[in-house]
């Protein structure tokens, strides 16, 4: 009978003092990310065209730009725990919520997918090399796991651009899923953002799972005569896995990252776009709201991927 | 209390001291390892091949990165014709592409003569570069030209020059910073130690890339702006390690020893314990260069990064990308000069971990 999960002593507390932890980190990103922009040189209405005086001070004020900075810090923080992340500087008829809105569930279905076919492939691509280790396919797929760890995304992403889309066809350039109707878009950014992280899966498993199989359980399995599926599924993954559950931490925030270039090369309009635009324009409210739905995703995942670490090892034990 | 003891006693325990690191054994023992690691070995090739190309780039006999010549836009690369020939080709083409349009076999009389009038202007056209007339028709574009007639292996040349520097001088930085900060925090202890690491604690947790972006964005897009932003960000791991590293060795005989004879904190740091810890921290730089040449590349790839004329690899693949459904040289020269080294960085960085550290072997 399996043992049911959080079972261990002191779970419930660690989960709530671990979750309250991350309410001062998610503060100082959002302080550092809106004093770095408040002293930035160069408001996001000292443009090329000359304003007059009475309009500049106009549209200071309509934004509150005019106040001293404590002030607009205060306002924008207490927006922010309100779910409100204020005015776009560039589009005055949205505001940032719209914005992300719109761009959130594009990232999210492009990160996730991408994160799902990587963990399985790769634990998949990890046992085959690692149980047939030194024969053809142990090669192949560590030699694929070589290209996808070196080669960044923006360059393997451009390149699978140009024979599959440019070259033979098969897939559209640019454009998302969830905005046109075709399914064959979103082959190529998902491929693209998940290859390195398979790569380094297949790795991490691969590596993980040849220790484990020398392990005097594994081998009293096996003596004991269980079948070759059941010792890999039941007793070697258990413990082979906890490396690539802790990896997933960490391929959160890369994922993050790498989907900012996807997105800008297959033009999916995801969060990534709106950030480097908003970057681009000086668009410092946006720039704030992307930073921070950035931020509370990576935490939280952070946060799950710590209790489920916990959950998996029992060597662990919250004290 | 020092001054007690007799100055060449002193020396002695100096001489003693250089003696015992095991550096030099320790090093000659990780070069046997690494020589026998063939892979690793071509990597390093490649890669002094690489620095000295870079380095070597102001003398090495190839045409400006930044000068452009408008006429030779999205020239292909052509290792024996001259950029004359292949402007006279590609005119030739589109003539023959418009009599064949107009219906007729081969070209007219006017468009023969056309022809002949473009070669003889080819021949003689001229342009100032640096105050000196040049025959720019007589160039030759080895790896073709970009949308502004730029020489591309000129760009990629020069490319590399900043990408490995900004690799190097980046890694530098941050190793010097995680150094300082580690060495102190492990040290010193208390109330430093104790700020120290919760910051270091907090930036872990912030998407960094992010704070990178939004400071180039924020601070405007040049190299220096980059190299800071880099190095605030990737201090942080190695004055982790570091702080690891000088608390284990800290309470050490040989440590007690420096104390006894009365050597200062500054002196035990930098004397006694960082070159302790030297062999860890080199295996480290030495990962973290690729690192910091993908972060440059990346931010130069949004167009954050180092700005024209200027290139890196990351700005070169980003211009590749934008030409390459016409012009897929442009992309495929800049992204191969990037795979290759970083393939060779990637071998050299796993052999010289194997040979450093023998026991990493099967582990990733």
């Amino acid at each position: 009978m399996p043992a049911p999960l959080f079972r261990k002593q002191g779970m419930t507390k660690y989960i709530i003092r671990r979750f309250l932890g991350l309410i001062p980190t998610l503060l100082i990103i959002m302080s550092l990310s809106f004093f770095i922009i408040r002293v930035a040189p160069g408001g996001p209405f000292a443009r090329e065209r000359s304003i007059p005086k009475l309009v500049l001070r106009n549209i200071l004020k309509k934004y509150h730009l005019d106040e001293p900075l404590w002030k607009q810090y205060g306002r924008y923080m207490l927006d922010v725990v309100r779910g409100d992340l204020g005015p776009s500087y560039r589009y005055h008829d949205r505001d940032v919520n719209y914005f992300m809105a719109q761009a959130l569930p594009d990232s999210m279905v492009l990160g996730l997918m991408s994160l799902t076919l990587a963990v399985v492939f790769g634990i998949g691509t990890g046992i085959i090399s690692a149980t047939r280790q030194n024969t053809w396919a142990d090669y192949t797929s560590m030699a694929v796991a070589i290209v996808g760890v070196s080669i960044p995304l923006f360059v393997v992403g451009p390149i699978l651009m140009y024979f599959f889309a440019l070259r033979w066809k098969w897939f559209p350039t640019s454009g998302w899923f969830m905005a046109d109707a075709s399914w064959k878009t979103a082959v190529m950014p998902v491929i693209t953002l998940t290859l390195p992280y398979f790569a380094y899966i297949a790795r991490l498993s691969r590596a993980s799972i040849l220790e484990v199989l020398r392990s005097d359980y594994v081998r009293t399995a096996q003596a004991k005569g269980l079948r070759p599926a059941v010792v890999m599924f039941k007793h070697i993954l258990k413990g082979a896995l906890l490396p690539v559950v802790s990896y997933l931490g960490p391929a959160f925030a890369n994922i993050v990252t790498g989907s900012i270039v996807v997105e800008s090369i297959f033009r999916v309009p995801g969060l990534g776009n709106v950030f480097i635009q908003s970057a681009q324009n000086r668009d410092y409210t946006m720039i704030m709201g992307t930073v921070i739905v950035y931020s509370v995703i990576l935490l939280v995942m952070n946060f799950v991927v710590d209790i489920l670490y916990g959950v998996l090892d029992p060597r662990i034990s919250y004290r | 209390m020092a001054e007690k003891l007799g100055s060449d006693r002193r020396q002695k325990a100096v001489n003693q001291f250089g003696e015992s690191i095991r550096g030099v054994s320790l090093w000659l023992d990780a070069w046997r390892r690494l020589k026998r690691n063939r892979m690793a070995l071509i990597g390093l090739v490649v890669i002094v091949l690489y620095c000295l190309v870079a380095l070597l780039a102001p003398v090495l006999p190839i045409y400006s990165y930044k000068h452009q010549v408008l006429n030779h836009q999205y020239l292909p690369p052509s290792l024996t014709r001259t950029a004359g020939e292949l402007l006279l080709e590609r005119r030739q083409r589109e003539s023959l592409a418009e009599a064949r349009a107009a219906g007729r076999e081969g070209l007219s009389g006017e468009q023969e003569r056309e022809l002949g009038e473009l070669r003889e202007r080819l021949a003689v056209e001229t342009m100032e570069f640096d105050g000196k007339p040049v025959r720019v028709n007589e160039k030759r574009y080895l790896l073709g030209t970009d949308s502004l007639g730029r020489d591309l292996l000129a760009r990629i040349i020069y490319g590399s020059r900043v990408s490995i520097a900004i690799g190097i001088v980046g890694t530098f930085t941050a190793v010097m910073i995680g150094i300082i900060i580690g060495s102190l925090a492990g040290f010193l202890g208390g109330g430093f130690d104790y700020l120290a690491m919760r910051f270091v604690d907090v930036l872990y947790g912030l998407p960094y890339m992010l704070l990178v972006i939004i400071f180039m964005a924020v601070f405007g897009r040049n190299i220096l702006n980059l190299f800071v932003s880099l190095a605030i960000v990737s201090w942080l791991t190695v004055a982790r390690v570091m702080r690891g590293q000088i608390l284990s060795l800290k309470n050490m005989e040989f440590v007690q020893a420096a104390w006894v004879v009365g050597a200062g904190t500054g002196r035990i740091i930098y004397r006694h314990l960082v070159p302790n810890t030297l062999g860890v921290v080199v295996v480290f730089a030495t990962l973290q260069i690729p690192s910091f040449i993908l972060l440059e590349s990346f931010l130069s790839f949004l167009g954050l990064g180092v700005q024209a004329p200027m290139s890196s690899w990351g700005s070169l693949v980003r211009d590749g990308v934008d030409g390459m459904a016409n012009y897929p040289w442009l992309l495929f020269f800049p992204a191969l000069t990037m795979t290759i080294f970083l393939f060779s960085m990637n071998f050299l960085g796993d052999g010289l971990r194997d040979a450093l550290d023998p026991q990493s072997k099967n582990k990733l």
